[in-house]
Protein backbone atom coordinates (compact mmCIF):
# COMPACT_ATOMS: atom_id res chain seq x y z
CA UNK A 1 0.00 0.00 0.00
CA UNK A 2 2.66 2.47 -1.08
CA UNK A 3 1.47 6.10 -1.04
CA UNK A 4 -1.66 5.19 0.93
CA UNK A 5 -1.45 8.38 3.01
CA UNK A 6 -1.52 10.59 -0.08
CA UNK A 7 -4.72 8.89 -1.24
CA UNK A 8 -6.22 9.04 2.27
CA UNK A 9 -5.33 12.75 2.65
CA UNK A 10 -6.79 13.71 -0.73
CA UNK A 11 -10.18 12.04 -0.10
CA UNK A 12 -10.34 13.23 3.52
CA UNK A 13 -9.77 16.84 2.43
CA UNK A 14 -12.37 16.59 -0.35
CA UNK A 15 -15.05 15.17 1.95
CA UNK A 16 -14.26 17.53 4.82
CA UNK A 17 -14.46 20.56 2.50
CA UNK A 18 -17.71 19.43 0.87
CA UNK A 19 -19.27 18.54 4.23
CA UNK A 20 -18.23 21.88 5.76
CA UNK A 21 -19.75 23.73 2.80
CA UNK A 22 -23.06 21.83 3.02
CA UNK A 23 -23.23 22.59 6.78
CA UNK A 24 -22.45 26.28 6.09
CA UNK A 25 -25.24 26.46 3.46
CA UNK A 26 -27.71 24.73 5.74
CA UNK A 27 -26.96 27.03 8.72
CA UNK A 28 -26.97 30.19 6.58
CA UNK A 29 -30.32 29.18 5.06
CA UNK A 30 -31.85 28.53 8.50
CA UNK A 31 -30.52 31.79 9.97
CA UNK A 32 -31.84 33.82 7.03
CA UNK A 33 -35.25 32.16 7.26
CA UNK A 34 -35.47 33.10 10.96
CA UNK A 35 -34.36 36.69 10.24
CA UNK A 36 -37.00 37.04 7.50
CA UNK A 37 -39.74 35.68 9.80
CA UNK A 38 -38.70 38.04 12.62
CA UNK A 39 -38.56 41.04 10.30
CA UNK A 40 -41.93 40.14 8.72
CA UNK A 41 -43.49 39.95 12.20
CA UNK A 42 -41.93 43.33 13.08
CA UNK A 43 -43.30 44.84 9.87
CA UNK A 44 -46.79 43.46 10.58
CA UNK A 45 -46.66 44.97 14.09
CA UNK A 46 -45.52 48.35 12.80
CA UNK A 47 -48.25 48.40 10.13
CA UNK A 48 -50.88 47.37 12.71
CA UNK A 49 -49.61 50.08 15.11
CA UNK A 50 -49.75 52.73 12.37
CA UNK A 51 -53.32 51.70 11.44
CA UNK A 52 -54.42 51.82 15.10
CA UNK A 53 -52.95 55.28 15.67
CA UNK A 54 -54.57 56.50 12.45
CA UNK A 55 -57.99 55.19 13.60
CA UNK A 56 -57.46 56.72 17.07
CA UNK A 57 -56.66 60.05 15.45
CA UNK A 58 -59.97 59.95 13.53
CA UNK B 1 -35.24 20.11 3.31
CA UNK B 2 -35.30 23.86 2.67
CA UNK B 3 -38.78 25.37 2.66
CA UNK B 4 -39.62 28.84 1.37
CA UNK B 5 -42.67 30.85 0.36
CA UNK B 6 -44.03 31.70 -3.05
CA UNK B 7 -47.21 33.81 -3.35
CA UNK B 8 -47.76 33.24 0.36
CA UNK B 9 -47.80 29.44 0.01
CA UNK B 10 -45.06 27.20 1.42
CA UNK B 11 -43.06 25.39 -1.29
CA UNK B 12 -40.17 22.97 -1.19
CA UNK B 13 -37.08 24.63 -2.61
CA UNK B 14 -35.54 21.30 -3.42
CA UNK B 15 -37.17 17.89 -3.76
CA UNK B 16 -35.85 15.15 -1.49
CA UNK B 17 -35.50 12.70 -4.34
CA UNK B 18 -32.79 14.80 -5.93
CA UNK B 19 -30.77 14.89 -2.71
CA UNK B 20 -31.19 11.11 -2.47
CA UNK B 21 -30.08 10.67 -6.09
CA UNK B 22 -26.94 12.74 -5.41
CA UNK B 23 -26.20 10.71 -2.29
CA UNK B 24 -26.61 7.39 -4.16
CA UNK B 25 -24.38 8.63 -7.02
CA UNK B 26 -21.66 9.64 -4.54
CA UNK B 27 -21.78 6.26 -2.79
CA UNK B 28 -21.65 4.50 -6.20
CA UNK B 29 -18.65 6.66 -7.21
CA UNK B 30 -16.78 5.77 -4.02
CA UNK B 31 -17.57 2.07 -4.49
CA UNK B 32 -16.30 2.22 -8.09
CA UNK B 33 -13.13 4.10 -7.07
CA UNK B 34 -12.10 1.92 -4.14
CA UNK B 35 -13.56 -1.49 -5.08
CA UNK B 36 -14.38 -1.76 -8.80
CA UNK B 37 -11.60 0.19 -10.57
CA UNK B 38 -8.30 -1.67 -11.10
CA UNK B 39 -5.08 -0.30 -9.63
CA UNK B 40 -2.96 1.48 -12.21
CA UNK B 41 0.35 -0.36 -12.70
CA UNK B 42 2.80 2.57 -12.94
CA UNK B 43 1.39 4.91 -10.27
CA UNK B 44 -0.25 2.44 -7.88
CA UNK B 45 -3.17 3.36 -5.59
CA UNK B 46 -2.41 7.08 -5.61
CA UNK B 47 -3.75 7.20 -9.20
CA UNK B 48 -7.25 6.81 -7.66
CA UNK B 49 -7.06 10.52 -6.78
CA UNK B 50 -7.57 11.06 -10.55
CA UNK B 51 -11.31 10.27 -10.37
CA UNK B 52 -12.21 13.09 -7.96
CA UNK B 53 -9.42 15.44 -9.10
CA UNK B 54 -10.56 15.47 -12.76
CA UNK B 55 -14.27 15.41 -11.80
CA UNK B 56 -13.66 18.48 -9.58
CA UNK B 57 -11.82 20.20 -12.45
CA UNK B 58 -14.64 19.56 -14.96
CA UNK B 59 -17.29 20.64 -12.43
CA UNK B 60 -15.24 23.81 -11.85
CA UNK B 61 -15.29 24.51 -15.61
CA UNK B 62 -19.09 24.02 -15.67
CA UNK B 63 -19.47 26.39 -12.68
CA UNK B 64 -17.41 29.13 -14.32
CA UNK B 65 -19.30 28.63 -17.59
CA UNK B 66 -22.53 29.23 -15.65
CA UNK B 67 -20.95 32.44 -14.23
CA UNK B 68 -19.99 33.49 -17.77
CA UNK B 69 -23.48 32.94 -19.25
CA UNK B 70 -25.40 34.29 -16.23
CA UNK B 71 -23.20 37.43 -16.13
CA UNK B 72 -23.85 38.17 -19.81
CA UNK B 73 -27.61 37.78 -19.33
CA UNK B 74 -27.50 39.88 -16.13
CA UNK B 75 -25.75 42.76 -17.94
CA UNK B 76 -28.32 42.47 -20.71
CA UNK B 77 -31.55 42.05 -18.71
CA UNK B 78 -30.60 43.44 -15.26
CA UNK B 79 -32.62 40.69 -13.57
CA UNK B 80 -31.58 39.78 -10.00
CA UNK B 81 -32.12 36.06 -10.67
CA UNK B 82 -29.17 35.97 -13.09
CA UNK B 83 -26.99 37.90 -10.67
CA UNK B 84 -27.82 35.39 -7.92
CA UNK B 85 -27.05 32.52 -10.32
CA UNK B 86 -23.67 34.00 -11.31
CA UNK B 87 -22.63 34.76 -7.73
CA UNK B 88 -23.67 31.31 -6.47
CA UNK B 89 -21.92 29.51 -9.34
CA UNK B 90 -18.76 31.58 -8.75
CA UNK B 91 -18.64 30.52 -5.10
CA UNK B 92 -19.04 26.86 -6.13
CA UNK B 93 -16.43 27.26 -8.87
CA UNK B 94 -13.96 28.56 -6.29
CA UNK B 95 -14.82 25.62 -4.00
CA UNK B 96 -14.15 23.03 -6.73
CA UNK B 97 -11.08 24.93 -7.96
CA UNK B 98 -9.72 24.82 -4.39
CA UNK B 99 -10.23 21.04 -4.36
CA UNK B 100 -8.36 20.79 -7.69
CA UNK B 101 -5.48 22.91 -6.35
CA UNK B 102 -5.25 20.78 -3.18
CA UNK B 103 -5.67 17.30 -4.65
CA UNK B 104 -3.33 18.03 -7.60
CA UNK B 105 -0.21 18.56 -5.44
CA UNK B 106 -1.15 15.60 -3.20
CA UNK B 107 -1.25 13.42 -6.32
CA UNK B 108 1.81 15.10 -7.88
CA UNK B 109 4.12 14.76 -4.86
CA UNK B 110 4.64 10.96 -5.04
CA UNK B 111 4.61 10.95 -8.88
CA UNK B 112 6.63 14.08 -9.78
CA UNK B 113 8.62 14.36 -6.54
CA UNK B 114 7.45 17.95 -5.90
CA UNK B 115 4.34 19.47 -4.33
CA UNK B 116 4.14 22.35 -6.80
CA UNK B 117 5.80 23.44 -10.01
CA UNK B 118 5.13 26.52 -12.13
CA UNK B 119 3.83 24.34 -14.95
CA UNK B 120 1.57 26.40 -17.32
CA UNK B 121 -1.53 24.33 -16.48
CA UNK B 122 -1.01 24.62 -12.72
CA UNK B 123 -0.19 28.33 -12.94
CA UNK B 124 -3.23 29.10 -15.11
CA UNK B 125 -5.46 27.16 -12.68
CA UNK B 126 -4.08 29.21 -9.78
CA UNK B 127 -4.73 32.39 -11.79
CA UNK B 128 -8.31 31.22 -12.41
CA UNK B 129 -8.78 30.67 -8.66
CA UNK B 130 -7.42 34.17 -7.91
CA UNK B 131 -9.71 35.79 -10.53
CA UNK B 132 -12.85 34.29 -9.02
CA UNK B 133 -11.72 34.90 -5.42
CA UNK B 134 -11.43 38.56 -6.51
CA UNK B 135 -14.94 38.26 -7.99
CA UNK B 136 -16.30 37.03 -4.63
CA UNK B 137 -14.47 39.81 -2.76
CA UNK B 138 -16.03 42.33 -5.13
CA UNK B 139 -19.44 40.80 -4.38
CA UNK B 140 -18.94 40.88 -0.60
CA UNK B 141 -21.25 43.93 -0.45
CA UNK B 142 -24.25 42.48 -2.27
CA UNK B 143 -26.38 45.63 -1.88
CA UNK B 144 -24.28 47.84 -4.17
CA UNK B 145 -25.62 47.51 -7.77
CA UNK B 146 -22.38 48.92 -9.28
CA UNK B 147 -20.40 46.09 -7.71
CA UNK B 148 -22.78 43.57 -9.28
CA UNK B 149 -22.08 45.06 -12.73
CA UNK B 150 -18.30 45.19 -12.22
CA UNK B 151 -18.34 41.61 -10.91
CA UNK B 152 -20.35 40.48 -13.95
CA UNK B 153 -17.68 41.97 -16.25
CA UNK B 154 -14.95 40.23 -14.22
CA UNK B 155 -16.94 36.97 -14.38
CA UNK B 156 -17.06 37.22 -18.19
CA UNK B 157 -13.43 38.27 -18.72
CA UNK B 158 -12.14 35.72 -16.18
CA UNK B 159 -13.66 32.88 -18.17
CA UNK B 160 -11.03 33.44 -20.90
CA UNK B 161 -8.64 31.53 -18.61
CA UNK B 162 -10.71 28.31 -18.91
CA UNK B 163 -9.99 27.55 -22.62
CA UNK B 164 -6.37 28.57 -21.93
CA UNK B 165 -6.12 25.84 -19.28
CA UNK B 166 -7.59 23.29 -21.69
CA UNK B 167 -5.18 24.43 -24.40
CA UNK B 168 -2.18 24.27 -22.01
CA UNK B 169 -3.00 20.64 -21.14
CA UNK B 170 -2.81 19.71 -24.84
CA UNK B 171 -0.20 22.02 -26.36
CA UNK B 172 1.83 23.72 -23.60
CA UNK B 173 2.73 20.75 -21.48
CA UNK B 174 5.49 20.52 -18.92
CA UNK B 175 4.85 18.17 -15.98
CA UNK B 176 1.05 17.98 -16.12
CA UNK B 177 0.01 14.79 -17.97
CA UNK B 178 -1.57 14.93 -21.43
CA UNK B 179 -5.34 14.33 -21.75
CA UNK B 180 -6.26 10.67 -21.18
CA UNK B 181 -10.05 10.72 -21.16
CA UNK B 182 -10.46 11.99 -24.73
CA UNK B 183 -7.27 11.98 -26.79
CA UNK B 184 -6.58 13.34 -30.26
CA UNK B 185 -8.52 11.33 -32.84
CA UNK B 186 -11.39 10.77 -30.39
CA UNK B 187 -9.81 7.75 -28.68
CA UNK B 188 -9.44 7.28 -24.93
CA UNK B 189 -6.41 6.29 -22.89
CA UNK B 190 -8.53 4.75 -20.13
CA UNK B 191 -9.45 1.05 -19.90
CA UNK B 192 -13.26 0.45 -19.77
CA UNK B 193 -13.43 -0.12 -15.97
CA UNK B 194 -11.51 3.11 -15.28
CA UNK B 195 -13.62 5.02 -17.82
CA UNK B 196 -16.86 3.81 -16.19
CA UNK B 197 -15.54 4.78 -12.74
CA UNK B 198 -14.62 8.21 -14.03
CA UNK B 199 -18.05 8.73 -15.64
CA UNK B 200 -19.85 7.72 -12.42
CA UNK B 201 -17.63 10.13 -10.43
CA UNK B 202 -18.26 12.94 -12.89
CA UNK B 203 -22.03 12.34 -12.80
CA UNK B 204 -21.95 12.41 -8.98
CA UNK B 205 -20.02 15.69 -8.96
CA UNK B 206 -22.36 17.32 -11.50
CA UNK B 207 -25.41 16.24 -9.50
CA UNK B 208 -23.77 17.65 -6.37
CA UNK B 209 -22.99 20.89 -8.19
CA UNK B 210 -26.64 21.41 -9.21
CA UNK B 211 -27.79 20.53 -5.69
CA UNK B 212 -25.37 23.01 -4.07
CA UNK B 213 -26.15 25.68 -6.68
CA UNK B 214 -29.84 25.56 -5.85
CA UNK B 215 -29.10 25.75 -2.13
CA UNK B 216 -26.69 28.66 -2.60
CA UNK B 217 -29.19 30.50 -4.83
CA UNK B 218 -31.85 30.11 -2.13
CA UNK B 219 -29.48 31.94 0.25
CA UNK B 220 -28.85 34.72 -2.28
CA UNK B 221 -32.60 35.09 -2.84
CA UNK B 222 -33.31 35.20 0.90
CA UNK B 223 -30.59 37.83 1.47
CA UNK B 224 -32.26 39.95 -1.19
CA UNK B 225 -35.67 39.35 0.42
CA UNK B 226 -34.21 40.41 3.78
CA UNK B 227 -32.91 43.67 2.31
CA UNK B 228 -36.34 44.44 0.81
CA UNK B 229 -38.04 43.73 4.15
CA UNK B 230 -35.55 45.94 6.04
CA UNK B 231 -36.31 48.74 3.62
CA UNK B 232 -40.07 48.26 4.17
CA UNK B 233 -39.66 48.29 7.98
CA UNK B 234 -37.61 51.51 7.79
CA UNK B 235 -40.27 53.10 5.59
CA UNK B 236 -43.08 52.00 7.94
CA UNK B 237 -41.20 53.31 11.00
CA UNK B 238 -39.78 56.56 9.68
CA UNK B 239 -42.00 57.32 6.68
Amino acid sequence: MKNFWYLFSAYTIIWTALWAYVVYLSQANRALKQDIEALQAQLDNVIAGNDASREGGV
Amino acid sequence: MAVGQRNGRPVNLWPGWYAMLTYVAMVAALWCIFVYAPTEKAQGIVQRIFYFHVSSALTMFVAFFVVFVASIIFLWKHADWWDHTAMSAAELGVLFCTLVLITGPIWGRPIWGVWWTWDPTLTLTLVLWLIYVAYLMLRADATDPRRARFAAILGIVGFIDVPLIRWSIEKWRNLHPEPVIVQSGGTTGLPPAMMLTFLVSLAAFLLLFVFLLRQRMAIARRRHELEVLRHKVDEALFG
